[in-house]
C-alpha cells in the first residue's frame, strides 16, 4: 500500500479553499469490520491529503454515529465527508442529514460503499479486502474535495393524486388521500367501483357479504367532494414526471397529478385445459364456486348443474407455488413459484360453508401445506375439520389426478399422511383452488417503466421498509397489484401508499437531487451530437443561429444520465456532482493505491 | 399525581396532535408517516431505548438485510424528527377520553441519571463492578447495574438498575459530567393529544408454556430470542456456541409452533411469523457452520408472504432438512444433549428418539399489552387477547374507541413488513381523524 506522499497530486486550483475531509469508517457491527481492517482503513485514510480527521465507529448510522460528524463539523472544522458504509441506497440520505444538522452542505458529502462491495464480497481475504477499501476511500476523498456545495432542485406538485383501480384497495386510497387533503382522481376501466370484492361472496373470517362492503365504501367515496371517480376510464399511458404526471384515459382529457398510486389488482390463475381436469364438467375453479355458492338452495345435497354432488373435493395450490421442472411453465416460460397466500383460508371457510348449508356432502380437502395464517383463520381451519372436512396431503411432485373409470369419477390422491398411500376418493365435483396472477397493466407499466419482480408482480422499492414505494418517484403501490393479499391488508396497504402521496404533495413543492447536466456555455459550440445522445426528449434545446447557436438545459425533464456528456466534443457538458474531473481523479487515485 | 412524586417543576403538559404508544417499528413508523404530514407527534417507550423487537433480531427474512441496518436509521430518523418527542423508560397511564381529544399521565422512570447531562462516554458502565444477566441479549451476555441499554440504543443515556446497584457510587466518580443521581425519582407528565395509536407490540409466549418441553430448565434448548442473538454480527458470543459448555453445534433442530396453534395453551393461533423466522435462523446457521445439520420440525410451513415461498425453496437447496413431525417431548441426557420424540406425520409415521447438541422452541406471540387492564378509554381486547378491530376488513386499523387506532403486532401477529404497512394505515386514520373532528390545530 502506498504512504501518504505518494498520492496522485490533487489537482486542486490555487482558488480552493481550505478543504478538510472528514473519514468515518463503519463495522456494520461486524458485517464489515470481521472482514476490513477498519482500524487500519481509518489511519491510512487519516493519511492522506485533506483528511483532518478519520474515525471507525460501530455503526455510523447510529445516533452516536452521526453525532461524530456533526461534532467534527463544529470542532475541526470539517467541510467534507466520506462515510465508508453500506450500500448508499440505505444510508447516503441519513449522512446527508447529519451534515445538514452540522450546519454544512449536504452534497458536500461521498458515500462509499465498503460493505456490498467489498466485506460481503471478499470475505477470504481480509488484506486484499482492506485494501480494496483503502482505494474506494481515496477515490471517495479525491470525488469529494472536487465538490461544489449544491442545492436541491425544487419542482412545483399538483397536490392531486391519480389512483389506478377503482377496486377496494384504490377506494381505500382515494378515501385516505382525501382525508389527508388532496384532491384524487380515481381511474377505473370497468363500468362499476369495486373491483373483485363484490364477487368474493362472503369474506374470511368476519363473514361479512363482499357486496356489501364494497357498496358502504362506495358510498362513502362518493360523498367526498375531492374525489373525482372516472369508470370506464382505462389508464393507456402516464407522462411526465414527480409532481407533474399526466394520465391518460377514457374519453377525457389528460388529468394532471402530482403522484400515482396503482391499486390494480390481480387477475384469477386460469388453470390450463386439462389441469386437474379443467375445463371438464367435473371441475369448477374456487372464484366460481364461492361466487355461485349462495345462490344455490339450501338443502342435504349440494346440487351443481343439475347434479347432486355426494362427494366434494379441494385442492389447494393450483397455480400456485409451482415448481420449475414439475409444474409446466406460463406463458412466459416461467412458473408461479409464490403462495398465494389467501386460498388456504378462503378453500376452508368454503368448506365450512358446504358443510353447513349441505350437511350430507362429504368434504375432502387436498393440500401441501394448509396456510391459515391470519387473524381469525386458524379458527376456520379448525372449524372446517370438526365438521368433518377430511383432509389429504399431497407433495408437489405427486399431484392429484381425476380419473373416469367406469361410472364414477375418483381423484387419486398419493396422501403423505397416511405415509404415501395411494387413495380414490370419489368425486362428483373438484374445486381448484386457484391463486391471484399478476395483471397486464402493459401500456401503463411501460409507459412509466414500473418494475416488476421476478414474480412478475409489481416490486415495491424495499420489501421490508419501503413495501408501498416503487423505484419510481411518486408513484405509490395498493393492493394485489404488487403480490397477493387479502381485503383487510390491502386496504392497510393502500392507507400507507397514500401516507407516502399526502407527504410528497401536500407541501405543494417537491425536491429533487441536483444531479443534472449543467452547461459551460463558453465551451459549447452548438454542434448538437447531445441532442442525438439524449433520450429525454425537451432536456436539450438548441437556440441561436451560426456560430451563436448554444444548447440549452431543461433541468425538469433531465435525468442525469449523462449520455450527453459522453459525446460532447468540447467538454461543455458535466453532470453536477458527477463531474469529469472526478472521476478522473478517483480513476487514478484506485490506481495508486 | 402527588409533587413529591416528580424530581422536577418540568411537569408542563405534552400537547400533541398523535399520541403513539409503543416505540417499536410499527410505532416508529406512525410517528415518521403523521410527522412527515406536519402533526406533532409523542412516542411513549416502556423500554429505555425504542426499536422494540426488531432492533435486537439478527437479519430479517426474506431480504436477509442485517436487522440493526435496516432499524437503526429509523430510530434516528424518528429522534432527529422536529415534529417528533420521544419518552423512553416511560410508562403510560389510562387514557381518559375529554372532549374530542385524550388525555393521560405519563410516568418517567427514574434512570437515576440526569438525561440532558449524560453524553452516553459509557465511563459508568466501565466502572461499575455488578454484572447482571443482559436482557439485551437474552441472559446469553452480563451488562452492568448501570449501563448504556446496547450500541445502537436511542436516547445513548444511561439506567440504573437499582434492583442490583449496591450503592458503591464508583459509578458516580467515574461520570465526567456528574449526571448520576441516586436519588433521583420517576416523574409524572401530562398528556393531552387529539388521536391515539397503539403499537404495543408483543411478547413471546413462554418457554414453560409446554411442560414436555423441559420447562425451561434444558440449558440447550433456546428461545428464537437467544438464537437471534447469537446469529447477530455483533451479538453475545459473536459466534454460534451453545450455552451447557460453549461447544459448536454440529446438529440443531427447530421445533415449530411451539406454543401456537394448540387451544390448551390459550394460543389457539398461528403466530405468523415463526415459520418464516426459523426458516431464516436456519440459512443463517447453515451459513456460519456449514457442516451442521438442521432441521425443522413442522405441521404446515407458512411462507405466504412476497418471496417467502421462494425464501423456503433456497432454504431446502441449501440442505435444510424439513420433517412433518410432531414432537411430543424434549428431555436431555447427561451432557445435556437434547433428545426430541417426534411422532413422523409421513414416511412410515414412526416414533422415533433423535438427540441434537442444540434445539430452538419456534415461541409464538402474546399480545405485549391488554387495553382493557390499561385503561386505554373504550379501546376492548379480542378474544386472542390483542386489541379489537371492528372494521378488521375496510379499516382494520381502528379499535372500538373512535380516535384510537391500532398499529404492528398489537392487534395480532404480523411479520416488520405488514406491520409497516398497518402503520401508514394507521398513520391514515388517525390524520383522517383529526381533520374531520376539526383537531387540525392545537389550543
Ligand atoms: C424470534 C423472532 C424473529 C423474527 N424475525 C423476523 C424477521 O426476520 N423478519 C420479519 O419481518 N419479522 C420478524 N419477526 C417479527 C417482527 O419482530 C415483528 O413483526 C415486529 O418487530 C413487530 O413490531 P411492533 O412494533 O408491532 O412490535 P414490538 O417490536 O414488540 O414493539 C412494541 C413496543 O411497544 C412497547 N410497549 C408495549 N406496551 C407499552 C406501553 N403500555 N407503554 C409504552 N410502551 C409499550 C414495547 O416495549 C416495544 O418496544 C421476528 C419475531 C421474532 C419473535
Ligand atoms: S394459500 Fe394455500 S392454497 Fe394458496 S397457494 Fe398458498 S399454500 Fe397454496
Ligand atoms: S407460523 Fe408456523 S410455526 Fe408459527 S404458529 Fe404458524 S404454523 Fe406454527
Amino acid at each position: 500500500m502506498n504512504g501518504p506522499g505518494t498520492a496522485p497530486d490533487s489537482g486542486l486550483g490555487e482558488e480552493t479553499e481550505d478543504v478538510r475531509v472528514g473519514v468515518y469508517v463503519c463495522h456494520c457491527g461486524g458485517n464489515i469490520s470481521d472482514v476490513v481492517d477498519v482500524k487500519e482503513l481509518a489511519a491510512l485514510s487519516a493519511e492522506y491529503p485533506h483528511v483532518v480527521v478519520a474515525k471507525d465507529y460501530p455503526f455510523m448510522c447510529s445516533d452516536p454515529g452521526q453525532a461524530l460528524i456533526v461534532e467534527d463539523i463544529k470542532a475541526h472544522g470539517v467541510n467534507r465527508v466520506v462515510v465508508a458504509s453500506c450500500a448508499p441506497a440505505l444510508h447516503e440520505q441519513t449522512f446527508r442529514r447529519a451534515l445538514q444538522r452540522g450546519g454544512l452542505n449536504p452534497y458536500l458529502y461521498e458515500h462509499v460503499n465498503i460493505r456490498e462491495q467489498v466485506s460481503w464480497v471478499h470475505k477470504a481475504d481480509h488484506a486484499a479486502a482492506t485494501r480494496k477499501s483503502l482505494a474506494l476511500v481515496r477515490a471517495g476523498i479525491e470525488k469529494v474535495v472536487r465538490q461544489d456545495p449544491l442545492e436541491a432542485l425544487r419542482v412545483s406538485a399538483e397536490r392531486r393524486v391519480a389512483v389506478i383501480g377503482g377496486g377496494v384497495a384504490g377506494m381505500k386510497a382515494a378515501l385516505a388521500a382525501a382525508g389527508a387533503g388532496l384532491a384524487v382522481t380515481l381511474f377505473e376501466k370497468g363500468p362499476a367501483l369495486g373491483g373483485r370484492l363484490p364477487e368474493l361472496g362472503r369474506v374470511f373470517p368476519t363473514e361479512d357479504e363482499g357486496a356489501a362492503l364494497s357498496r358502504r365504501m362506495e358510498e362513502e367515496v362518493r360523498s367526498q367532494p375531492a374525489i373525482e371517480v372516472r369508470l370506464g376510464a382505462e389508464v393507456r399511458r402516464v407522462d411526465g414526471f414527480v409532481g407533474r404526471f399526466s394520465v391518460e384515459a377514457g374519453d377525457g382529457p389528460p388529468v394532471k397529478a402530482g403522484a400515482l398510486i396503482v391499486a390494480t389488482g390481480y387477475d384469477p390463475y386460469a388453470p390450463a385445459p386439462g389441469e386437474f381436469g379443467a375445463g371438464g364438467p367435473l371441475t369448477v375453479t374456487l372464484p366460481e364456486f364461492r361466487a355461485a355458492l349462495e345462490g344455490l338452495t339450501e338443502g342435504p345435497l349440494l346440487t351443481w348443474k343439475g347434479r347432486p354432488i355426494r362427494d366434494l373435493a379441494f385442492i389447494h395450490c393450483v397455480g400456485s407455488r409451482q415448481v420449475e421442472g414439475i409444474h409446466a411453465p406460463q406463458a412466459d416460460g416461467k412458473v408461479n413459484d409464490y403462495c398465494s397466500r389467501v386460498c388456504c383460508t378462503a378453500t376452508l371457510q368454503t368448506a365450512e360453508r358446504v358443510l353447513d348449508r349441505h350437511p350430507g356432502t362429504r368434504v375432502y380437502d387436498c393440500y401441501r401445506d394448509i396456510r391459515t395464517y391470519g387473524r381469525g383463520h386458524e379458527a376456520i381451519y379448525e372449524r372446517a375439520a370438526r365438521k368433518g372436512t377430511l383432509f389429504f396431503r399431497y407433495r408437489e411432485d405427486a399431484p392429484p389426478t381425476l380419473v373416469e373409470e367406469g361410472g364414477r369419477a375418483r381423484l387419486r390422491v398419493k396422501d403423505v399422511l397416511t405415509w404415501d398411500t395411494e387413495v380414490d376418493l370419489p368425486v362428483d365435483l373438484v374445486v381448484l383452488a386457484t391463486g391471484m396472477v399478476p395483471r397486464d397493466i402493459g401500456a401503463l407499466a411501460d409507459s412509466q417503466k414500473l418494475p416488476r419482480g421476478a414474480d412478475r408482480f409489481l416490486q415495491e422499492a424495499h420489501p421490508k421498509l419501503r413495501p408501498v414505494e416503487l423505484a419510481n418517484n411518486g408513484i405509490f403501490l395498493a393492493g394485489t397489484a404488487q403480490a397477493p393479499m387479502t381485503v383487510d391488508e390491502a386496504c392497510a396497504a393502500a392507507g400507507a401508499a397514500a401516507s407516502k402521496a399526502a407527504q410528497l404533495l401536500l407541501p405543494g413543492e417537491i425536491q429533487l437531487d441536483p444531479f443534472i447536466v449543467a452547461l459551460k456555455p463558453e465551451r459549447c459550440d452548438g454542434c448538437g451530437a447531445c441532442l442525438d445522445a439524449c433520450s429525454y426528449t425537451g432536456s436539450l434545446t438548441l437556440s441561436g443561429e451560426g456560430p451563436g447557436r448554444r444548447v440549452e438545459v431543461n433541468p425538469a425533464l433531465c435525468k442525469g444520465c449523462g449520455a450527453c456528456v459522453a459525446v460532447c466534443p468540447t467538454r461543455a457538458l458535466d453532470i453536477a456532482g458527477w463531474g469529469l474531473d472526478q472521476f478522473e481523479a478517483m480513476a487514478d487515485a484506485i490506481a495508486a493505491v | 399525581m402527588t409533587a413529591s412524586a416528580t424530581v422536577s417543576a418540568s411537569a408542563a403538559t405534552l400537547d400533541v396532535d398523535v399520541l403513539v404508544v409503543g416505540g417499536g417499528i410499527a410505532g416508529l413508523q406512525s410517528a415518521l408517516e403523521a410527522a412527515e404530514q406536519g402533526r406533532k407527534v409523542l412516542v411513549v417507550e416502556r423500554q429505555p431505548s425504542i426499536g422494540g423487537r426488531m432492533i435486537n433480531l439478527s437479519k430479517v427474512f426474506p431480504t436477509l438485510d442485517c436487522a440493526s441496518c435496516i432499524t437503526t436509521p429509523r430510530m434516528a430518523s424518528a429522534a432527529h424528527h422536529p415534529n417528533i418527542t420521544i419518552r423512553t423508560y416511560s410508562e403510560l397511564g389510562p387514557i381518559r377520553r375529554e372532549g374530542p381529544r385524550f388525555t393521560s399521565t405519563l410516568r418517567q422512570k427514574a434512570r437515576y441519571v440526569d438525561e440532558a447531562a449524560c453524553i452516553g462516554c459509557k465511563r459508568c458502565e466501565e466502572a461499575c463492578p455488578v454484572f447482571v444477566p443482559d436482557e439485551y441479549e437474552h441472559a446469553l451476555g452480563a451488562r452492568k447495574a448501570i449501563r448504556i441499554p446496547f450500541t445502537n440504543a436511542i436516547p445513548q443515556t444511561a439506567v440504573l438498575d437499582m434492583d442490583h446497584c449496591t450503592l458503591c457510587g464508583l459509578c458516580a466518580k467515574a461520570c465526567p459530567t456528574d449526571c448520576i443521581d441516586f436519588l433521583q425519582e420517576d416523574a409524572e407528565i401530562p398528556v393531552t393529544a387529539g388521536a391515539v395509536i397503539l403499537a404495543t407490540g408483543h411478547e413471546l409466549t413462554s418457554m414453560a408454556a409446554k411442560p414436555e418441553y423441559g420447562r425451561a430448565a434444558l440449558p440447550n434448548v433456546i428461545s428464537p430470542m437467544q438464537a437471534e442473538r447469537l446469529l447477530a454480527p455483533h451479538g453475545a458470543y459473536g459466534r454460534v456456541l451453545r450455552p451447557s459448555d460453549g461447544k459448536i453445534p454440529d446438529s440443531i433442530a427447530y421445533v415449530q409452533c411451539a406454543g401456537s396453534r394448540d387451544a390448551s395453551l390459550g394460543v389457539p393461533y398461528c403466530s405468523r411469523v415463526c415459520c418464516m423466522y426459523a426458516v431464516k435462523q436456519a440459512m443463517l446457521l447453515s451459513g456460519s457452520l456449514p457442516v451442521a445439520d438442521i432441521t425443522i420440525y413442522y405441521m404446515d410451513i407458512r411462507a405466504f408472504g412476497k418471496g417467502y415461498e421462494q425464501f423456503v425453496a433456497s432454504a431446502r437447496a441449501m440442505g435444510i432438512n424439513f420433517v412433518k413431525a410432531k414432537v411430543a417431548r424434549i428431555r436431555e441426557d447427561a451432557d445435556h444433549n437434547p433428545i426430541v420424540r417426534i411422532e413422523r406425520q409421513e414416511a412410515g409415521g414412526t416414533v422415533e428418539e433423535v438427540r441434537h447438541d442444540l434445539v430452538v422452541l419456534s415461541l409464538g406471540m402474546l399480545p405485549g399489552a391488554d387495553p382493557e387492564r390499561e385503561g386505554f378509554a373504550g379501546v376492548l381486547r379480542d378474544a386472542d387477547g390483542f386489541v379489537r378491530t371492528p372494521e378488521a376488513k375496510l379499516s382494520p386499523t381502528l379499535t372500538d374507541e373512535p380516535g384510537i387506532f391500532v398499529a404492528g403486532t398489537a392487534a395480532g401477529p404480523k411479520d416488520i413488513v405488514d406491520s409497516i404497512q398497518d402503520a401508514g394505515g394507521a398513520a391514515m386514520e388517525a390524520l383522517r381523524h383529526l381533520r374531520s373532528n376539526g383537531l387540525e390545530g392545537r389550543p
